[in-house]
């Protein structure tokens, strides 16, 4: 019984690193691309000055008193006590720690950027020309972002997707979406 | 008898059209999605939050918890058939799972899982049915100082179960936060970090974040990555039988994994992983032929798929005895509840105890659709996964635009979404647990409000906290934790025999 119950303790936090080991299997390691700064530690100091940011702000919110708190005691608090200290450790040792692996070679960061300017075109335009031909547009782009072969499959996707968009929010939600030029 | 009388008012209630329907969508939609790499069920329940809008609250929780249900069946499916973990609380599946593929027991492993998972589900079910009202009840007489309590434990387990790195896991709770205190604060008025814009005088929306986090991220990251397609195995039905030898073997490793699972489920975290972990080693632990493991012992394939399952119910306590969500698919389950002004927590049960009863029986309902839906439609599932992502990926990124506008009409909330998908993005790459987040994100304004009514209720003294005996339990347990979790390498080479 006494068996079952350590290997149970244990299992709860060994499970992570079992888990880590074997999603990192087969996984190729990229050459790095940005060795002159490591981005996680660039990261780390962001969430120092956005600490600092937040006690400062609090601060002017006014405290109150213990008694009678103010709006500035929450956010002081997690300011001092959760955000600040563990990124001031994560960023000493993230300088300390030699290993950098980039986030993503270069053929991967121009897809990345790709998806996200579509996603940005999306947002832009849904407004202005409505809904139904911004999704054609947008599933068009991701199809080629993605590397989708030929224009066929692409445009078959793209009307396909639109269409049922159209008729799931129009037709059975009835939920108003800017239609745009459509209109 | 009180109780009794109230599940066949659930069963009922939930034998309604659209109930059953809600109910059978979710479970196909999670079977789908758990099959699928990519969108995972937090994603997919925010998803479909705009579509139980429409319906009864009822209809929107029986839809949810389907998914996620749902999710946990179909990622045993590509485990096994494929060697490619649907989601996260199949991983372990693999071991064994696709061993006992590559010896032709294909069929009669997932036949075993889907029936195993069937009586995980209604095990946990049962235990839901038995200790929510119970704990409810109990948790009516909370105030502010034990639900402080309760937090301070939740977030201190909650960061060193997720993840890697327990101070990763705290900075992320820090940031959940503090994203939740953005807006005007209900209790008194004041507008706090918005910069002097309008949009976030109403604060951030839990919804577009969850979606960012968990569906942008997973879409950016799958853009990335090259893909090689699987290759599954045709199916036929009548390789669904397993023979007598598994039979005896899988029935007290589902048994085990139920009652585990279930007990996991309480806790903070990704739940449903980490019970599959503890069964698998478990398992390995108290078998007799442990040289077997790795190379296609049923066992090792039940016991997890179990304890996912009933893991899944367990973490349901929580959510509706006291309104506070372990786990991110619980979370979208509270903030879907709350948009249809239901409050889970202790009243839940006096003043809604329809909606409780009526969500048990229908996912009793749900349990039995999942075991039909699953074990003769096991081959076209196992086809799906092998669907590319290049046409898969396109259309989830406009239905995550569209659903998450659709919500509130709002342009603000895309936005949110897109920047929190790309920040998941790197908090992926960099190992930060994106859980604890989320859970902050929710759990934030209520701590607010116990730390401020705590702290007018003892007027500024504290230490009167230690005087309340259950807000000084939860505490203790939570020193015990710590001190545990301090001395646990010198535990370890005490009581673990090294690793050959």
């Amino acid at each position: 019984m006494e068996d079952v119950l350590w290997v149970t303790l244990f299992s709860i936090l060994e499970e992570r690193v079992t888990h880590k080991n074997y999603i990192a299997k087969g996984q190729s390691k990229m050459r790095g691309i940005l060795k002159l700064f490591h981005p996680e530690s660039f990261f780390n100091f962001l969430l120092m000055v956005l600490s600092v940011v937040i006690i400062i702000v609090s601060l002017r919110y006014g405290f109150g008193a213990l008694r009678r708190p103010g709006p500035g005691l929450y956010p002081f608090f997690i300011g001092v006590f959760l955000i600040l200290p563990f990124s001031i450790i994560l960023f000493i040792a993230g300088l300390k720690s030699k290993k950098s692996e980039p986030l993503f070679d270069q053929y991967g960061l121009r897809r990345i950027l790709l998806m996200i300017l579509t996603f940005i075109l999306w947002i832009i335009a849904m407004p202005y020309l409505g809904y139904v031909i911004v999704t054609f547009v947008a599933t068009c782009c991701f199809c080629k972002v993605m590397k989708l072969e030929g224009w066929l499959k692409p445009l078959a996707l793209s009307v396909g997707t639109a269409l049922f968009i159209y008729l799931l929010f129009d037709y059975w939600l009835y939920i108003d979406l800017p239609r745009g030029i459509l209109g | 008898m009180e109780g009794l009388d109230l599940l066949f008012k659930g069963f009922a209630n939930s034998l309604t059209m659209v109930n059953l329907l809600g109910c059978f969508i979710g479970a196909l939609v999670g079977t789908i999605v758990g099959v699928l790499p990519g969108l995972g069920p937090t994603a997919t329940m925010a998803l479909m939050l705009p579509f139980t809008l429409k319906y009864g609250p009822e209809t929107g929780l029986i839809m949810m918890a389907g998914v996620w249900f749902g999710s946990q069946y179909g990622g045993s499916t590509t485990s096994i058939l494929v060697n490619i973990p649907g989601e996260a609380a199949s991983v372990v599946t693999c071991i064994d799972g696709y061993q006992m593929a590559k010896k032709g027991r294909a069929g009669a492993a997932l036949a075993l899982v889907a029936v195993g998972s069937f009586i995980a589900g209604t095990i946990g079910i049962i235990g839901l049915q038995f200790f929510a009202p119970i704990l409810g009840n109990a948790a009516l007489s909370f105030g502010p100082p034990e639900y402080l309590a309760f937090m301070v434990l939740a977030f201190i387990l909650l960061s060193n179960l997720s993840g890697d790195d327990p101070l990763k896991g705290f900075l992320m709770v820090g940031l959940g936060l503090f994203i939740s205190s953005i807006g005007i604060n209900p209790l008194d008025s004041y507008p706090r970090f918005t910069f002097g814009s309008d949009k976030l005088m109403l604060g951030i929306e839990f919804l577009p974040l969850a979606m960012g986090f968990f569906g942008i991220t997973e879409i950016l990251n799958i853009a990335v990555t090259t893909y090689a397609l699987p290759m599954a195995k045709k199916l036929r039905l009548r390789e669904l039988y397993p023979n007598k030898e598994e039979i005896r073997r899988s029935i007290s490793p589902t048994f085990r994994g139920s009652i585990l699972g279930f007990f996991c489920g309480l806790l903070p975290g990704p739940c449903t992983v980490i019970s599959t972990f503890i069964s698998y080693s478990l398992e390995k632990r108290l078998s007799k032929i442990p040289q077997e493991f790795g190379k296609g012992a049923v066992e090792g394939v039940v016991g997890p798929e179990s304890a996912n399952n009933s893991a899944v119910m367990g973490s349901m306590i929580p959510l509706l005895t006291l309104g506070i969500p372990f786990a991110a698919p619980s979370a979208v389950m509270l903030a879907g509840l709350r948009m249809h002004h239901v409050e889970p927590g202790p009243l839940l049960f006096q003043n809604n105890p329809d909606i409780f009863w009526t969500f048990i029986a229908a996912m009793f309902i749900g349990n039995i659709m999942l075991l039909i839906l699953n074990l003769p439609l096991v081959g076209f599932f196992g086809r799906i996964a092998t669907i590319r992502p290049q046409l898969l990926m396109p259309f989830i990124s406009v239905i995550c635009l569209v659903g998450i506008y659709s919500i509130r009409n709002s342009i603000f909330d895309v936005w949110v979404m897109i920047i929190a998908g790309v920040i998941g993005y790197l908090f992926r790459k960099w190992n930060f647990p994106v859980a604890p987040f989320i859970i902050g994100v929710v759990l934030g304004p209520m701590t607010e409000n116990s730390i401020r009514q705590t702290l007018m209720m003892f007027r500024g003294d504290m230490t009167l906290i230690f005087d309340r005996p259950i807000a000084l339990s939860f505490l203790s347990v939570t020193m015990a934790f710590i001190i545990f979790r301090i001395s646990y390498p010198f535990l370890r080479r005490k009581f673990m025999t090294p690793k050959a």
